[in-house]
Formats: C-alpha cells, sequence, structure tokens
C-alpha cells in the first residue's frame, strides 16, 4: 500500500522550481533518512567496540561435557567449542522435529473436535485449548518437569519391561539400532550404502506410487498406489539388508550403575521440554485448524454428506485438503515459534543450542559473537522450516481442484 | 461475518413468519433435554462410545484434580510464600501503594466495560470465581485479613466504576462524547499514574519490583511501547520509498530472527554499553522494541486489507497525506488489526516469565524458584508452579475475553 508514496502525476510547469517537485523531495527525505540511520548504527558500532570481534575462541577446546548427545561421535572435553556448538544445534533440531510432529498430529485432532457434533467431546477440546493457550510455555514446561521428576522411579527402582525398554528419573531408554560391522564385518560404510540404497528405494516407490495414482485417474479403477509403494519400499530395503550383510544391528539398553548405557535415551528434561512445547503449540494449531475449517462454506461439507461419505472420508477427503491452504500458512508461523520457543530448554537445563551459547558466554565474556551466532542459528533453521513448508504449500494448494 | 441477531421479521423471503412466541408451542423441557441429548451427544452407536469414552476421560481427570487439589497437594508453600511471590522485595510497609494501584487497575477496566461493553452472566461468574480463589488464597492461614479487605475494596471500586459508566447513554450526546474521552484518558494515563502511585513520594526503588508486580508492570510496558513502536514501523515497512520500506524490513526481520531470551540476553550484557541505563529499563526497552516488531508486522496486514480506494478517496477529496494517513488509513487498519494485536499482547504476558530465565531479576515464576529453594519447601515444585500457572492463566484468560468484547464492539469481521 503505497501511504507516503508519490502517486503518478503530471510533469510540473516549468516554472515550479526543483524543490517543490515530490520526486525531489522524495529523494531528500530518503536521503536525509539514510544519513541519519547511518549515524546511529556508526554510534552502535562505536559503542560496542569492536575491535576484539572474532570468532577465534569457537576453535578452542571446550573443556566440559553435555549431555543428551545422540549420533555425535564426541567427547565434549578435548573437542572444540565450535563441535560442541554443533552438537547443541543438533539437540535443538531434534526437540523441534518432535516438538512440531506431535504438536501438529495434536493440534489436528483438537481443531477438528472443536467442531465435532458431540458437544462433550468439543467442551473438552475447548477446556484443552484455553488451557493451554492462556498459560505462559516457559511454566508448562517446569511444571511438566517437576511432575516427570514426581511421577517416575529413581533409578535404582527403575521400572524394567523385559530388559528392553527403562523408566527412571534418569530418562527412558528403549533398543536403538547402530551400525554393525555385519557378517562380513565391513566397517560403518556399509550403514551409509544401506540409507543410500533405501533412499532410492524410496524414491522409486514414490514414482511407483505417483504412476499408478495417474493410472486410476485414467482408467477409474483401483490400482492400489500405497500397497504396492509400500511393498516395493519393504521388499528393496530387505534384500538390500541381506545382500549388505545385516549392517545394522538393534542394541539393547543396559544399565551401567547410576545411568543408562547403549540404546536410546530419552532425558527426562527432553521429554519435559518435548511435552511442554507440543501441548503449547498444539493448543495453537487446533485454533488455526478450526478456523480453516469454518472458512469453508458450509456447501463443502453438506454436499459432502449428500453425496452419502462417512464422517471420516468427508473429513480427510472434503474438508482437510481445502481448509489445507489457509491453514499452512498459519501453521508455518508456529512452526517458526517452536524454533523459537525451543530456546527455553534453558529452564530445564536441556542442553540446546541456547543453553550452550549461555555458557559459552559465560566463560570466555564473548556476549557480542555469541549473540550474532544465536540469532544466525535461528534464522537460518527458520529459514529452512520456511522453505520446506513453501514446498507443501505448493504441492497442498497446486495439486487438487 | 459475525451472526447478529436477526430481527423477528427477517426471516428467508417466501416464508411466513410468526413472532417469536407462537412460531412453535414450547415443548415440556424434559422432551427438549431428551432430544437434546440424543442429537449431541448419543447420534449413533459411534457417537455415543466416543461421548462414553470422553466422559471416561473426563471423570478420570476431574477425579484426579479435585484429589490432587484438596489431598494430594501441600498449599503451604504457596500460603506462607503469598508475598514473595506477589511482590517480593518489594517495601511492605508500603503495601498500600500496592493495592491503589490495583484499585486503579481494576477502577480502569470497570469504566470500560461499563462504557464500551457489558458484563453478562458467564463474566460475573468467572469474576466471581476468580476473586473467591484470590480471597481463599489471601485470607487462607489468617494472616493477611488486611490483604482480603483491600482487594475487596478495589474490586468495589471497579463495580462502582462500572455501574457509573453504564448509565451513560449509548448515543450520540455531548454527554457520551465526554464520558468515551473521560474513558480512554483513564486508560492512556492508568500506567504512569500507577507507576507514581508506587514509587513517588518514598515509595518503591526501580530494583524492588518484583513477583507478579514486576510481571505487571512489565507486560503494559510492552504493549504500549510495542505499539508506539509499531505503528511507525508498520507505517514505513509499507512506504514505497525504498530506502524507508528496506530498513524497516529488516529491523522487523531482524528482532523477529532470534527468540525473546536472545534479546534478554542482549539486555544483560550488550545494551548496557549502548544505551546506558538500569537493567529494568534496557529490559523495558528490549520489550517494546521485540513487541514492535510482531505488533508492526499485523498493522501492515491491517494496512494491506484496505481497499486501494481508501487512500484514493482521501486524497480526491482534498485530505493532506498526512490526515489521509492520521483519519482514514491507521484507524481502519488499527481495527482490523485487533484481534492478532491482542494475541501479542496476551503474548509478551506469558513472555514476561522469560524474564527471569537469565535476568538477575525475579517475576512470578522467578520467585516460585526461590520459594521452592527454601529447604522446608524442596518437595513442593508443583504446587508452586500450578499456582503460578493459574494466576497466568486467570490474566491471560481476562485480555482474550475482553478483546473478543472489544472485536464485537467494533464491529471486527463486519463489513
Amino acid at each position: 500500500m503505497a501511504v507516503t508514496g508519490g502517486q503518478p502525476s503530471l510533469p510540473p510547469p516549468a516554472s515550479t522550481p526543483f524543490w517543490y517537485r515530490r520526486s525531489f523531495r522524495n529523494y531528500l527525505f530518503q536521503g536525509v533518512y539514510l544519513i541519519a540511520t547511518a549515524l546511529v548504527i556508526v554510534y552502535v558500532i562505536n559503542a560496542l567496540d569492536l575491535r576484539e570481534f572474532g570468532f577465534g575462541f569457537l576453535g578452542d577446546p571446550a573443556g566440559f561435557a553435555v549431555p543428551n548427545q545422540w549420533l555425535v561421535d564426541y567427547d565434549g572435553v578435548t573437542n572444540s567449542r565450535f563441535v560442541m556448538y554443533l552438537v547443541a544445534i543438533w539437540s535443538s533440531i531434534r526437540v523441534m522435529l518432535v516438538a512440531i510432529a506431535f504438536a501438529t498430529v495434536i493440534g489436528v485432532i483438537a481443531g477438528v473436535s472443536r467442531l465435532s457434533s458431540n458437544w462433550l467431546l468439543a467442551k473438552m477440546a475447548m477446556l484443552f485449548v484455553e488451557i493451554f493457550r492462556n498459560t505462559p510455555l516457559l511454566v508448562q514446561i517446569v511444571l511438566w518437569y517437576a511432575i516427570l521428576l514426581i511421577a517416575i522411579p529413581p533409578i535404582n527402582e527403575v521400572f524394567n519391561l523385559g530388559d528392553a525398554f527403562y523408566l527412571s528419573n534418569r530418562g527412558i531408554a528403549i533398543p536403538w539400532p547402530v551400525p554393525d560391522g555385519g557378517w562380513w564385518n565391513a566397517g560403518d560404510w556399509m550403514v551409509g550404502v544401506w540409507v543410500g540404497a533405501l533412499a532410492l528405494a524410496g524414491l522409486a516407490a514414490w514414482r511407483l506410487r505417483a504412476a499408478r495414482i495417474e493410472k486410476e485417474r485414467e482408467t477409474g479403477q483401483p490400482h492400489y498406489p500405497n500397497r504396492w509403494a509400500f511393498s516395493l519400499f519393504a521388499t528393496a530395503a530387505l534384500i538390500t539388508f541381506i545382500a549388505l550383510g545385516a549392517p545394522v544391528s538393534i542394541d539393547k539398553p543396559i544399565i551401567e550403575g547410576t545411568r543408562y548405557a547403549e540404546g536410546m535415551i530419552v532425558s527426562p528434561e527432553f521429554t519435559a521440554l518435548v511435552l511442554g512445547l507440543s501441548a503449547y503449540t498444539a493448543s495453537f494449531i487446533a485454533e488455526i485448524v478450526r478456523a480453516g475449517i469454518q472458512a469453508l462454506p458450509a456447501g463443502q461439507s453438506e454436499a459432502a454428506n449428500a453425496i452419502g461419505l462417512t464422517g471420516y472420508q468427508r473429513l480427510t477427503i472434503v474438508i482437510l485438503p481445502q481448509a489445507l491452504r489457509q491453514i499452512i500458512p498459519s501453521v508455518t508461523n508456529q512452526y517458526l515459534n517452536v524454533n523459537k520457543n525451543s530456546s527455553l530448554a534453558s529452564a530445564v537445563l536441556f542442553a540446546d543450542l541456547f543453553f550452550v551459547a549461555g555458557i559459552f558466554q559465560n566463560k570466555t565474556g564473548r556476549a557480542l559473537e555469541m549473540f550474532v551466532l544465536i540469532i544466525v542459528t535461528y534464522m537460518l533453521i527458520s529459514l529452512i522450516i520456511s522453505a520446506v513448508m513453501n514446498i507443501v504449500n505448493a504441492r497442498v494448494t497446486t495439486h487438487r481442484v | 461475518m459475525v451472526d447478529r441477531p436477526q430481527p423477528a421479521d427477517a426471516g428467508p423471503p417466501g416464508r411466513i413468519v410468526l413472532p417469536p412466541h407462537r412460531a412453535r408451542a414450547r415443548r415440556p423441557f424434559r422432551d427438549r433435554a431428551r432430544d437434546w441429548t440424543r442429537h449431541n451427544l448419543f447420534p449413533s452407536p459411534f457417537g455415543a462410545l466416543l461421548t462414553l469414552l470422553c466422559l471416561a476421560v473426563l471423570v478420570a481427570l476431574l477425579c484426579g484434580i479435585v484429589w490432587y487439589v484438596f489431598f494430594g497437594a501441600d498449599w503451604g508453600v504457596v500460603s506462607a510464600n503469598r508475598w514473595l511471590l506477589f511482590a517480593g522485595g518489594f517495601p511492605r510497609d508500603e503495601e498500600w501503594r500496592l493495592w491503589a494501584g490495583v484499585g486503579l487497575v481494576f477502577l480502569m477496566i470497570g469504566v470500560a466495560y461499563g462504557l464500551w461493553s457489558s458484563f453478562n452472566r458467564r463474566d460475573l461468574l468467572f469474576l466471581a470465581l476468580a476473586s473467591a480463589f484470590l480471597i481463599f488464597l489471601m485470607a487462607h492461614g489468617g494472616a493477611a485479613i488486611w490483604s482480603s479487605i483491600w482487594f475487596l475494596a478495589a474490586l468495589g471500586l471497579m463495580l462502582a466504576g462500572y455501574a457509573i459508566a453504564v448509565r451513560v447513554p449509548r448515543d450520540d450526546s455531548p454527554l457520551r462524547a465526554r464520558a468515551n474521552r473521560i474513558g480512554v484518558a483513564l486508560l492512556v494515563l492508568g500506567l504512569p499514574v500507577v507507576l507514581l502511585i508506587l514509587m513517588a513520594g518514598g515509595g518503591a526503588g526501580a530494583n524492588e519490583f518484583d513477583g507478579f508486580v514486576l510481571n505487571v508492570i512489565l507486560a503494559p510496558v510492552g504493549i504500549v511501547g510495542g505499539l508506539i513502536v509499531a505503528i511507525p514501523l508498520a507505517i514505513g515497512r509499507a512506504s514505497s520509498l525504498k530506502a524507508i520500506s528496506w530498513t524497516c524490513t529488516a529491523y522487523i526481520e531482524l528482532v523477529r530472527g532470534a527468540p525473546l531470551l536472545g534479546w534478554l540476553f542482549v539486555a544483560l550484557f550488550i545494551l548496557e554499553d549502548v544505551i546506558g541505563g538500569s537493567l529494568l529499563v534496557r529490559t523495558m526497552v528490549v520489550l517494546a522494541v521485540f513487541t514492535g516488531a510482531y505488533m508492526a508486522e499485523y498493522i501492515r496486514g491491517g494496512l494491506q486489507a484496505l481497499p486501494q480506494g481508501q487512500n484514493e478517496a482521501a486524497r480526491a477529496v482534498g485530505l493532506t497525506r498526512r490526515q489521509t494517513l492520521q483519519q482514514i488509513i491507521m484507524p481502519q487498519a488499527l481495527r482490523v488489526s485487533i484481534p492478532p494485536l491482542v494475541g501479542q499482547a496476551i503474548s509478551i504476558w506469558k513472555d514476561t516469565s522469560l524474564v527471569s530465565v537469565i535476568l538477575p531479576m525475579r517475576e512470578l515464576k522467578g520467585n516460585a524458584d526461590s520459594a521452592i529453594a527454601q529447604t522446608e519447601f524442596l518437595a513442593d515444585r508443583i504446587e508452586v508452579y500450578v499456582f503460578v500457572a493459574v494466576i497466568f492463566w486467570i490474566v491471560a484468560f481476562t485480555m482474550s475475553r475482553i478483546s473478543q468484547r472489544v472485536e464485537r464492539a467494533q464491529g471486527v469481521g463486519e463489513r
């Protein structure tokens, strides 16, 4: 909206001096504005004293270790601060991915339930939304953490399910696949080969599914795209797994003294953070989903009823695909909020990127550098989320009629 | 579009419309209740199953909550730390200042409701429940009977303000115009006057704001400051002058790029070299700057929602650019953006709890942490955090209810 801008107008009469002209005034105004802005920036830079600014300190060893590491071979003490920061970023991303998945599922269910014709269900969904939306996320996270620490047994009274699943105040431990030399003792690179093969198989399955869907459209006969794609993928995965000599084995968790070893360990801090983030975000997503569905003309739902679709079919075939167009941009915003809100990990001392950056600041006094690093990291993650959601949005809005 | 109650004679064309009381003979209550239940709870076997499932979950939850509140929890930690949670380091002798501030805020709410809306039965129920909860809390343990009396006085002020304001006729009379002006002045001046009451003449120092009082001071500063930052930013971002729109966009995206904790980090470690001032002032600046960037985006949405014709028409009738902006564009844009702006206000209210995560300032949640750091209350974490959550919830929920009223009164979504 052009509020300040010049409208196209006739050239002024020759007698008008140039300083009365709109274009000249616009340039003058912008020039003065830019000079003022530049002065402010110079003042700020001067006040911050950037002579010592630099990121060299990230190359020094960190000197301390953080818990909660997966997938990274890392000892925490001799590695550089930079590696440690990368580990922390990976921790943050794990939190985000899990929280986003849970929040989306719970949010869609709650949003649809709010519009249910079942009075009780609708009221319960409303209660969920009103409770979790109007309470600070920070308080929710510390509350979940407090509940978890009281509700679960200490490590010496660990809850043990068939030596495969453990639950205690050290967290949850479950079996987890790890790279293995396999039958041929080939080394960890075999896993890489297998994952590559899986990716190829996935791509092929996706193509097959698309082709089958196309055939379904042309002929009107069922061609079972999902079954075919899944069978192809599963067969390929099994064959390559055997051909490569079983490069992955399942590691069962064990207890060593007062801590777990092996397997996948989900710490109480992580669980509290994910619970808080998912419930809080889900309450917002529920409202977005509800608004998206309510924005559709009532005729859509009535028409779906008229052609005899069941309630579930009406929702998944008619309502949600159309409502997604309005829902996705707002949900993307919520995902970006999850990214930023994951910084609340500090409240339960979970070593996410913000927490680790705070420790670095504490040890080195490099506040400005750490802040620049934090903001660049969060912006990069935001950019990635936006890019992915843009692709999703493009697919959803162009694919269907 | 919000559905407005239609006048009785506005039925669809071609249908005979009877006055409502003759339209259908009222069936007995039992029949209506049966039909309602059948339709809303037991429409089909599957629906009935769903209802029973919900009922089971609900009953289990309710039983759990009731058991916890009355038997499981030990609320001693809350009643012993009332003052710590409420005002913390605020000088105890100056308690009347706090209550005067509460009274003024309550008066503002009462007058605003009386002038521009009205309490309905649900509002009164909520008010009564929240008040009963707070009075129970203050009277629990018996020490602070005066606090309850102060609170009741403040509540009385709210109701009195409401009773007077609601009597002003809702028409175009000069009395109404004057009442509106007084109401707006009360809202605008409220924050500075409350601060004055708290600080002037031997009151609290800037670093003595603590606990819930600190949240209540920080949130309005963030909201009002944010609006002051946001309006020029939004206009600037929508400007056709490249230098201005680009710098405004850069500012907004930069601020929205980092989480609030990151900006509080700046307030603590970096900002002192740039603007100086006490930590409280720097925190307030950061809150305003942070909120401003988000609010600017919502106001820009409002600006974009206006048809271009508004601008053109105003210019065509001879208004200057400034007049167009002030009298035509901004009022409409702000009205459209009320719902997201209130959403942001609620969000900043909740975000005041972040202040104590990295800053050496203790608001409600921070003081809750200090409460459970005492050795006798180490086991009472859940109780304290539940209490903190309830307090935050009451205020946030009230704000969202008020915003729904404002939307309806302003006709947002209509026209």
